[in-house]
């Protein structure tokens, strides 16, 4: 690798270091303050170095690709594969690498390169796409579709198999033809057809004798855990007796596999596998309900609370994920079990809040927002409210900041506005029923804050967007980024204690004269929280902008021109309602302060970990 | 025996007989007078009738006159009162809007109902296109449909005659009236099909109408017409009224829909006018049928017979459907090879395969749904694949101008509307193919001739400068090349106005980059300095560089290693457009 790549492939690491939450660790709030500023400095000053690497090296490369030499373009693979490592997955500028190198070997007709680039864009794209698992099918279909229609194109090649003379293309292919089926699917039915087929021709003992050197028995296997993992617990798309039937086997075969590893390493059955074998059975109709969730209680009780294992960590974050799972589709199943899911989630939090600092992290961070998404509310636990809040401050420290300055600054506006035109939000209905003008001002003041602090929830989803790219984002990016909006509004419109939020996080990026902005399905009129929105608008704007995510979209200001750039939006971007007041410089005044005191107050409820 | 008539006392008319009158004039005076007395009665009950129908017609045309008028003016007071508040303005002006054109309709149908009652109603007699009517109305009517989350399936039948002689503007008001009413009367998700079909009309039959409205000088034709909801229905006693002027279903579920109840009575009015026969059955609760049967003359054959390549095979990507089978069977009269995809992963497995095999299709067929993505997924993948040339035909009854935008970004060649007319399909397709032209204004046609054009290339790389001229010069558009910003500057400011089309701007060069350049033609001020599409080629893929480029007056931007398909895109998407 040049040193350029080491570089930039260091400073991803030291980004994601800094913006992982930092504890007090005994220092005074001061002190802790100022550990947390100059952290900020120096992700900014890495972000900055590592655009200067990419401008300066990379992109005059690829500007340059169809007179690369073969060297040139065997150090951007490797370049590449260094930045899909499981710790950086810088997996946007991993594709926009092999989508260059992709349209060169097109260009040049190189089969076997187009072979591999379309394999290796197939991964890239995998591990981009993995960021918006969860969300509705129709809002990701895009992102799946590209990435499934590259593993397609390589695997199609399968047909002349025989004419392909390295075997390396060959893995591709197989590897390709394996692929197709990650991903989610519109049935699930459609998921398990494809990995059978998979598997069917894996076993082909023509295509294994005409590549012996290839590693059969890993590819087998692994498409074996891919059919185990593809059980459905989806009531909208069941699996069929036909599913069943074909997932069984393979649930069988990773199961003895894996007992028989823990066996000769003298170690615990493992759970992962348990808990699949325990689910086809109760789909097989050899456990009911009732004994499949005693079973998983079982397995979760058993979990170790101060062990750290990938193994553990999957019994005690990821298992009650699909526990909740169970429960929302039979939601008569929950108020027996509601002290059991309040201790599950004390459970939970305490051992997110005792996990180490390490690259296991990321795992833990992926189950708990599948917990997320899977959350079962009940009057016994902690509210979702509580718990998402608890997520960002642990993985996402600068988005509750962000989010709690944006809140505060909302109240602020919120009380001046009010004290000139006292029923302003009365379009939203339960503020309008209240009688009494302290409770309904103390009522609305507490709206805006928390509208404020909930609007991004939906970053959760692109977390590693968010606080692990060294880098401003690229085009693709920035797009799948606006997902945040529609994923926050599913995030909490189904919660009790999260719904009334709902609306800002849908709404957040919205234009107030609908001419642009995001997403389609916000129509600002058909809103009655609409004012409420607006400001939130506003206030993220003006944060976006001044705070720490320019660096992500190069909009870049400071807070007098923040403020001049919102009055120059004025009934486009921004309701005149708001801007008129920016002309107001008591107004402002008040507002920078705001923006000012909510920082230090954001991280003096990091410094107490005490969240709201 | 004479007789006298005089009143009772109860104001009836009575006779009395004068005995001293000769009989047999008096049997006759008296049929006389029964007579008269029938024609006064009958006179009296007319002008009653007229009477009562012209306070209904006074009593409904001030209802619905005054139902949008006071929307107009509540929503104009509303509007004042929040002047400053845009977006609420805006809604008011939405409402007014809508409520103008309910009552810009209800004039409309006064004045035809006038026309007609005064015979003053005239039908033209022009050459149409059935397929543009039919499309036409499609995207007048699905919107609606889809706002209620109905089913609206338009299917066409046996179509021999696509282009026919008559008065289009009246029949696509007979059909816009009836598929209206389905929708308007039909609850949320319900169901309506329609479909047209055509048969020859008998010589013996032909009973066209007159000389002054239908020619009948290229032979006749039936054009059936049948629309069918599952909507609310009709009882038989508001069917024996339903052409009635003013007659509309009176009950808690239509009363929030709006109408005039003029509708059918012009509808049937233009039916019998073009002897034409129209039927309804319906059943109140099950919905309604309605069939018209309108006959027309064949206008004159003017097209030249279409070039396909005969033999020649094309891949449908869509999911099984009555629009793929339909697709199908025309490319097979145009003596095409139909090859049947339903989903994405198999279009791109089957295409992939051709490739290495050589036998590509001539095109492919993109219907409105496949079973495992969307459309415009599968054309963004299969333009990489197959290159720039091949064509890409999205199938779609959505609205062109809704669609063009993605579509084309997507790789999309050509746009054949639904419902699907063989003669739209086989003539894009000849096209596209290069066996056959006609000027389709939603084709973007990669083999129109660009010669007229000239590109000002701008690029440091000598070896991407001749990549690149190689790629643009296929097309046949005239390339100049600039070494850098300076150079691209100086060019540009001592040509003629006009004189270069487009620019490909390079972004990071020696002496003066792309941004600076784009930045002074921008500021230069001869006429084509603002409007000249600039297009931004660079690697440097983050927003913040697409925001510089737009900043800096770019129109749009491409990545590099520059891909050939997009390359062409844009300079097909350009010129096209200022062609049609």
């Amino acid at each position: 690798m040049q040193s350029y790549q080491e570089e930039y492939i260091a400073n991803i690491n030291d980004v994601i270091a800094l913006s992982a939450r930092k504890k007090p660790d005994g220092l005074t709030f001061e002190a802790y303050e100022d550990q947390l500023l100059q952290a900020r400095r120096s992700i900014e000053h890495k972000i900055k170095r590592n655009m200067k690497l990419l401008r300066e090296n990379l992109f005059p490369k690829l500007d340059h690709l169809l007179e690369a030499t073969p060297e040139d373009i065997q150090e951007l693979q490797e370049f590449a594969g260094k930045l899909l490592n499981s710790r950086t997955a810088d997996a946007g500028l991993f594709c926009q690498i092999h989508q260059a190198l992709l349209n060169r070997t097109r260009l040049t007709k190189d089969r076997y390169g187009i072979i591999r680039e379309l394999y290796w864009l197939g991964i890239g794209r995998f591990s981009l796409y993995t960021k918006v698992v969860g969300l509705d099918f129709s809002m990701i279909e895009k992102y799946i579709s590209s990435m499934r229609l590259c593993f397609t194109e390589a695997a199609a090649y399968l047909k002349y198999y025989d004419d392909i003379e390295d075997s390396e293309t060959r893995g591709y292919i197989l590897r390709s033809r394996a692929n197709i089926s990650l991903g989610q699917f519109k049935t699930t039915s459609e998921k398990i057809h494809l990995v059978n087929q998979t598997l069917q021709i894996l076993q082909d003992k023509d295509y294994q004798a005409k590549a012996p050197e290839l590693p059969w028995d890993r590819y087998i296997y692994m498409t074996h855990q891919q059919m185990a993992a593809s059980i459905s617990y989806n009531k909208e798309s069941p699996m069929t007796p036909k599913d069943i039937e074909d997932i069984m086997e393979s649930v069988y075969i990773v199961y003895q596999r894996r007992l028989m590893e823990a066996t000769l390493q003298k170690k615990s059955p493992p759970i992962r596998p348990a808990f699949n074998y325990d689910t086809i059975e109760y789909y097989l109709g050899l456990n009911n309900l009732q004994e499949l969730l005693t079973k998983i209680e079982r397995l979760m009780d058993s979990a170790d609370p101060t062990d750290y294992s990938p193994d553990n960590m999957y019994t005690l974050a990821s298992l009650p994920a699909f526990y909740c799972q169970f429960l929302q589709q039979y939601p008569e199943r929950i108020p027996e079990r509601k002290e059991y899911i309040a201790s599950l989630y004390e459970r939970i939090l305490n051992y997110m809040d005792s996990f180490p600092e390490t690259a296991e992290n990321e795992t833990l961070f992926h189950y708990l927002k599948q917990l997320s998404l899977a959350f079962v509310e009940t009057e016994s636990s902690i509210s979702y409210a509580n718990f998402v809040l608890k997520l960002m401050e642990r993985f996402a420290p600068e988005t509750y900041v962000h989010s709690y300055i944006v809140g505060k600054a909302a109240a602020v506006m919120s009380e001046l506005i009010l004290s000139e035109e006292p029923n302003y939000f009365d379009d939203i209905g339960f503020l309008r029923a209240i009688k009494n003008p302290e409770e309904k001002q103390k009522q609305i003041l507490t709206y805006a804050q928390n509208c404020g602090l909930y609007h991004d929830v939906g970053k959760i989803s692109f977390l590693d967007m968010y606080s692990h790219t060294a880098r401003q984002w690229l085009e693709e990016e920035y797009e799948m980024a606006h997902l945040h909006t529609l994923a926050g509004e599913i995030f909490l419109k189904t919660r009790q204690s999260t719904e009334l939020y709902a609306v800002a996080a849908l709404g957040h990026h919205s234009w107030y004269d609908g001419s642009r902005g995001y997403p389609d399905t916000y129509k600002r009129l058909n809103y009655a929280e609409r004012q409420m929105v607006d400001i939130i608008c506003l206030m993220d704007w003006l944060e976006n902008v001044t705070g720490i995510r320019r660096l992500y979209t190069g909009v870049e200001k400071t807070f007098d021109q923040a403020i001049e750039g919102a009055i120059a939006l004025e009934s486009r971007r921004f309701s005149p309602l708001l801007t008129a007041r920016l002309r107001d410089r008591k107004i402002v005044s008040l507002l920078r302060q705001a923006f000012t005191e909510g920082q230090k107050e954001a991280y003096g409820r990091l410094y107490l970990e005490k969240g709201l | 025996m004479e007789s006298n008539i005089r009143k009772n006392p109860n104001n009836y008319l009575v006779m009395e007989q004068n005995p001293e009158a000769d009989g047999q004039t008096t049997q006759d005076e008296i049929i006389e007078l029964k007579r008269q007395i029938g024609v006064l009665e009958d006179a009296l009950q007319a002008a009653e009738e007229t009477n009562k129908a012209k306070s209904r017609f006074l009593s409904n045309m001030s209802h619905d006159i005054r139902t949008p008028m006071n929307a107009i003016v509540g929503m104009t007071s509303i509007g004042l009162s929040h002047i400053d508040e845009k977006s609420r303005v805006q809604d008011c002006l939405e409402k007014i809007r809508t409520a103008s054109s309910h009552l810009m309709s209800l004039v409309n149908d006064v004045l035809d109902m006038s026309r007609i009652d005064s015979d003053r109603m005239t039908l033209n007699e022009e050459e149409f296109s059935l397929a543009d009517l039919i499309h036409d109305i499609s995207v007048i009517i699905r919107p609606q449909a889809a706002q209620k989350n109905q089913e609206l399936q338009i299917e066409i039948g046996m179509i021999q005659e696509e282009n026919l002689l008559g008065d289009p503007l009246r029949l696509r008001q007979i059909l816009v009236n009836i598929i209206g009413n389905a929708v308007k009367y039909t609850q949320a998700n319900g169901e309506i099909h329609v479909t047209f079909t055509q048969s020859p009309l008998p010589e013996s039959n032909a009973q066209l109408p007159s000389s002054d409205k239908v020619s009948i000088a290229n032979g006749p034709m039936w054009l059936h017409f049948q629309c069918r909801d599952n909507g609310m229905g009709m009882s038989q006693e508001f069917l024996k009224r339903i052409f009635v002027p003013f007659e509309r279903v009176h009950n808690a579920a239509t009363s929030t829909i709006e109408g005039t109840g003029l509708g059918m009575s012009i509808v049937k009015n233009l039916v019998d006018r073009m002897n034409g026969k129209i039927t309804v059955e319906s059943e109140e609760g099950a919905g309604s049928c309605f069939q018209v049967e309108l006959p027309f003359a064949i206008a004159p054959q003017s097209q030249n017979s279409l070039l396909l390549p005969q033999g020649a095979s094309v891949l449908i990507a869509d999911k099984r459907s009555p629009q793929a089978a339909q697709m199908a069977a025309y490319l097979q009269d145009g003596g095409l090879i139909p090859i049947h995809m339903e989903s994405g992963v198999k279009a791109v497995t089957w295409l992939t395969e051709a490739q290495y095999e050589n036998r590509m299709p001539c095109a492919m067929l993109l219907g409105q749904e496949l079973t495992d993505m969307a459309s415009l997924d599968l054309a963004s993948h299969v333009r990489q694949l197959a290159g720039r040339e091949f064509p890409i035909l999205l199938v779609s009854e959505e609205d062109w101008a809704q669609v063009e935008y993605r579509a084309t970004r997507a790789g999309v060649s050509a746009f054949v509307p639904c419902p699907l007319f063989k003669s739209k399909l086989l003539t894009t397709l000849a096209t596209l193919t290069n066996h056959g032209r006609n000027g389709n204004s939603t084709c973007a046609d990669h083999n129109q001739d660009l010669s007229k054009y000239r590109i000002l290339l701008v690029e440091d790389i000598e070896l991407n400068q001749e990549i690149a001229v190689e790629l643009l010069s296929v097309t046949g558009v005239q390339v100049e090349v600039a070494d850098n910003g300076q150079e691209a500057v100086r060019k540009f400011e001592t040509s003629p106005e006009g004189y270069y089309n487009l620019i490909f701007m390079d972004i990071q060069m020696p002496i003066m980059n792309g941004y600076e350049a784009t930045k002074q033609i921008r500021q230069m001020s001869r006429s084509d300095a603002a409007n000249i599409w600039i297009v931004a080629m660079t690697a440097n893929a983050f927003v913040e560089d697409i925001r510089l480029a737009r900043e800096a007056g770019m129109n749009e931007h491409i990545s590099k290693p520059v891909d050939p398909d997009r390359l062409q895109e844009i300079l097909y998407r350009q010129f096209t457009a200022e062609v049609t």
